[in-house]
């Protein structure tokens, strides 16, 4: 709708011919259907005499109502929401088998990962997520509604919530009045248009609940400022959200920001500036004379966020970097990766890449994510009108949780889990690894580094236990490597998608009262239980929190963040371990931590690596695969800087500098 | 080689490499560049000038996505009229966008290109990198 500049080819085409599908269009058809069928009827049967008899506003009043919620529907339905365009070749110049899987950003003080897409070619902005129906990525990714056929996003959400509002009071409108004339006519139901008031009056029950259900969600996601792919995958359950800013100005974004530009379809103007030999030179200064002989030329087109990762990749490691610069909250905005990769010697550069764009389904795979939407969707809010009908896209990108996040992670994580203790690196692989200074978790992390990113170090023994496919891939090539802790721990990870999914939903689900029941049993994510329960004893559990209840605090400016060892406040979710392993595990639900929560979980998880250990097992044992050094580290993450690490839902782990 | 030398000075100069600055997501998700100068950019260009053209743009992009009463009211006539109004009229993102190419194109032809660089509009690429493409350069005593 808005006015743009259609040009054919235009700039990054986002996904070529895809096959039709008439199946995509049942949905929207039985909504449109749905929506101006009843509403027609209505006003044709029902408002002549509401007119006559109350007054003549009434049908203007629904008409306009009626028009509002069409006009909103149609521009949800309609308009881009924000896909971002391929980027071009030479945009990605970095080697596809050397590239880390995942960036690593701080977002006002949260470590907030990057997914590297390997369809669209480029690191997934925060909040950007691939949505595998379209096969595009979205940004402020919301999720695929089935109902308008469409991604909502950034550009398209403020319509698609005022869609959801006016819809609901459009319902209630017609439900009232179709009532009142079915009052008014209690002698007369056998007429045609008692009959029609009648089928419009049930047709607008039927979908008020669910439809209601829906708005209400929505209501509440807009003040919190989060996105349902971000609710479900429960990314921020277990801290802060950095996206939000309050609910006043939560809600002013959504609704009154100005509308964003597309970023497809825009009329290119070829470059009008003729750029020709000789150059001017800048004169150099005498540190620009040094800085160029200590430059390795390597990818020269890598902006300097990249440079890190590229030295990586050569013979020499450069050496580790000091402590202070892996803290998040220095201004080394992009380079906390960098830094982490710094750290380590080079491990052969089979470590660290990302799955060759060769693979582009993988990243979103439908089938992996199909399975855990159904669940997650049947947790999440009952009204399935628009969003969660088990749309794959809906998950299309939970990075965070999904396997290959886990599998890359890993490696890094791998050796970092058992000491990362809370660190947070634990938690989703690397995403925390910056914050980690401890000169111990130094030397496991060395030996993780590569695993920042590719994961796919991980750990070759779970490379079957990887649902993705490039992450299956990279593992496949890493099995080679020695990283002994990561290979349990991030194992263990990757397969809990599902389980973080449900935990997700469940999250979504009006509160229930956990506690009573959820010690005897599993609520929601059974799966989750299962997972991690087994591994983490009590004894284990006190053990790790032990050392890093203190330290941990909520910094003041960070009033939600919970410290993930710390006693959660939160009991009701994570209840059922907590109570079990007497000790309350981190404020993530359990169903999500195996992702890459807090060190309490990483013990587990390796445990639940070899049956044959017993359940708890103390961080000792851990160390059969694992270095101990990398336990001990665990507890004793906390930097001095005060960095909290927060592990999120779905294995995002936040590192808060305070 | 000399006639050769004189054809190369009329053609547009070879490609040699690009760089891309990334966006900087430190305040959140609003449109904000990274003002760190690029490690390739150091021989071709003065760091101060390159901080202030991405300063400007950054100043420029906070104007076009403020919160301000002007977006309010854009959204509330785009309601009242069903969003018909888009059609005729420009919003405020795309008014500043335009601002933005003014101010690129005007940078290349004054700064970037007279040092062999050229800088692309980042809308270009989704926001996401400002893509600087550096030159070759064949003129004597280049590097």
């Amino acid at each position: 709708m808005p006015v743009g500049l259609s040009v054919g080819g235009a700039l990054g085409d986002p996904s070529p011919s895809r096959p039709f599908r008439p199946s995509r269009y049942v949905p929207v058809s039985a909504a449109t259907a749905f929506l101006v069928g009843a509403t027609t009827l209505f006003l044709c049967f029902t408002c002549p005499w509401l007119s006559d008899r109350f007054s003549s506003s009434i049908p203007l009043y629904n008409a306009v109502v009626f028009l509002f919620t069409l006009a909103n529907f149609c521009m949800a339905t309609f308009m881009d929401p924000g896909i971002f365009p391929r980027a071009e070749e030479d945009e990605d110049k970095e080697d596809d088998f050397r590239a880390p899987l995942y960036k690593t950003v701080e977002v006002r003080g949260i470590q907030v990962r990057m997914k590297w897409c390997s369809t669209c070619r480029f690191y997934r902005p925060p909040r950007c997520s691939h949505c595998s129906v379209c096969d595009n990525c979205v940004e402020e990714f919301d999720h695929h509604c089935p109902w308008v056929n469409n991604c909502i996003g950034r550009r398209n959400y403020r319509y698609f919530f005022l869609f959801l509002l006016s819809l609901t009071i459009h319902i209630m409108d017609v439900f009232g009045f179709s009532l009142l004339y079915i009052l008014h006519h209690t002698k007369q139901l056998d007429q045609i248009h008692s009959g029609v008031t009648m089928a419009v009056m049930c047709v607008a029950g039927l979908f008020f609940v669910p439809v209601a259900g829906l708005t209400g969600f929505h209501v509440v996601l807009v003040a919190r400022g989060r996105t349902t792919n971000e609710q479900v995958t429960g990314k921020f359950r277990g801290g802060v959200n950095p996206f939000t800013h309050g609910c006043l100005k939560n809600i002013a974004h959504v609704l009154c920001s100005s509308q964003a530009p597309r970023y497809l379809g825009r009329l290119r103007k070829p470059h009008s500036v003729q750029v020709q030999p000789p150059f001017l030179r800048p004169p150099l200064s005498e540190a620009q004379l040094a800085a160029k002989v200590l430059d390795n030329g390597v990818q020269q087109s890598k902006s300097s966020l990249e440079i890190m990762e590229s030295q990586s990749t050569d013979a020499d490691p450069p050496p580790p970097p000091k402590p202070e610069h892996r803290y998040p909250g220095l201004p080394h905005t992009q380079n906390e990766e960098c830094s982490l990769l710094t750290e380590a010697p080079p491990t052969p550069s089979l470590y660290k890449y990302r799955p060759a764009y060769s693979s582009p389904g993988k990243n979103h795979t439908a089938s992996t994510h199909s399975s855990k939407m159904s669940r997650g969707n049947s947790m999440t809010e009952s009204p399935s009108v628009p969003v969660t009908t088990g749309q794959p896209s809906y998950r299309s990108d939970p990075s965070l949780s999904s396997r290959g996040g886990a599998g890359c992670r890993g490696g890094g994580e791998g050796g970092r889990a058992g000491s990362v203790g809370l660190g947070g690196a634990s938690a989703f692989g690397g995403r925390s690894y910056p914050s980690f200074t401890d000169t111990l978790l130094q030397s496991a992390a060395a030996s993780c580094s590569s695993s920042l990113r590719s994961a796919q170090t991980a750990h070759n023994a779970l490379g079957p236990l990887i649902s993705e496919g490039t992450t299956s891939t990279s593992y496949k090539s890493l099995a080679n490597q020695t990283r002994n802790g990561s290979l349990s721990y991030e194992s263990l990870l990757t397969p809990s998608e599902s389980p973080e999914f449900e935990s997700a939903a469940h999250e979504l689900s009006p509160p229930r009262p956990h506690p009573p029941h959820s010690l005897s049993t599993a609520p929601g994510p059974p799966p989750i239980l299962g997972y991690t329960s087994p591994f983490l004893s009590a004894q284990q559990r006190e053990g790790s929190l032990q050392a890093c209840p203190a330290p941990l605090r909520p910094s003041p400016n960070r009033a939600f963040l919970r410290p993930t060892s710390s006693p959660p406040s939160r009991a009701p979710p994570l209840s059922p371990r907590a109570r079990s392993l007497g000790s309350p595990p981190p404020g993530p639900a359990p169903g999500h931590t195996p992702l890459g929560k807090s060190l309490s979980y990483g013990g587990g998880a390796e445990l639940q690596h070899r049956p044959s250990t017993s359940g708890g097992g103390t961080p000792m044992q851990n160390s059969t695969f694992k270095q101990n050094v990398a336990n001990h580290n665990t507890h004793s993450h906390k930097p001095a800087g005060g960095v909290k690490k927060v592990t999120g839902v779905g294995g995002t782990t936040y590192e808060i500098s305070v | 080689m000399a006639e050769t030398h004189s054809l190369q000075d009329l053609r547009q100069a070879a490609v040699a490499s690009k760089v891309f600055v990334q966006r900087d997501y430190t305040s959140g998700t609003i449109c904000k560049f990274q003002t760190k100068f690029p490690a390739e950019l150091e021989s071709r260009i003065d760091k101060q000038q390159f901080e202030e053209t991405m300063q400007t743009l950054n100043n420029l992009y906070a104007e076009a996505e403020k919160l301000g009463g002007r977006s309010y009211l854009e959204g509330c006539l785009a309601c009242l009229t069903a969003y018909t109004i888009f059609l005729c009229m420009e919003t405020h993102y795309e008014k500043v966008l335009k601002k933005i190419a003014k101010y690129i194109q005007e940078q290349n032809e004054k700064i970037y290109a007279p040092l062999g660089l050229l800088l692309t509009d980042p809308i270009e690429r989704g926001l996401r990198v400002v893509e600087i493409t550096i030159f070759e350069d064949r003129s004597i005593g280049s590097r």
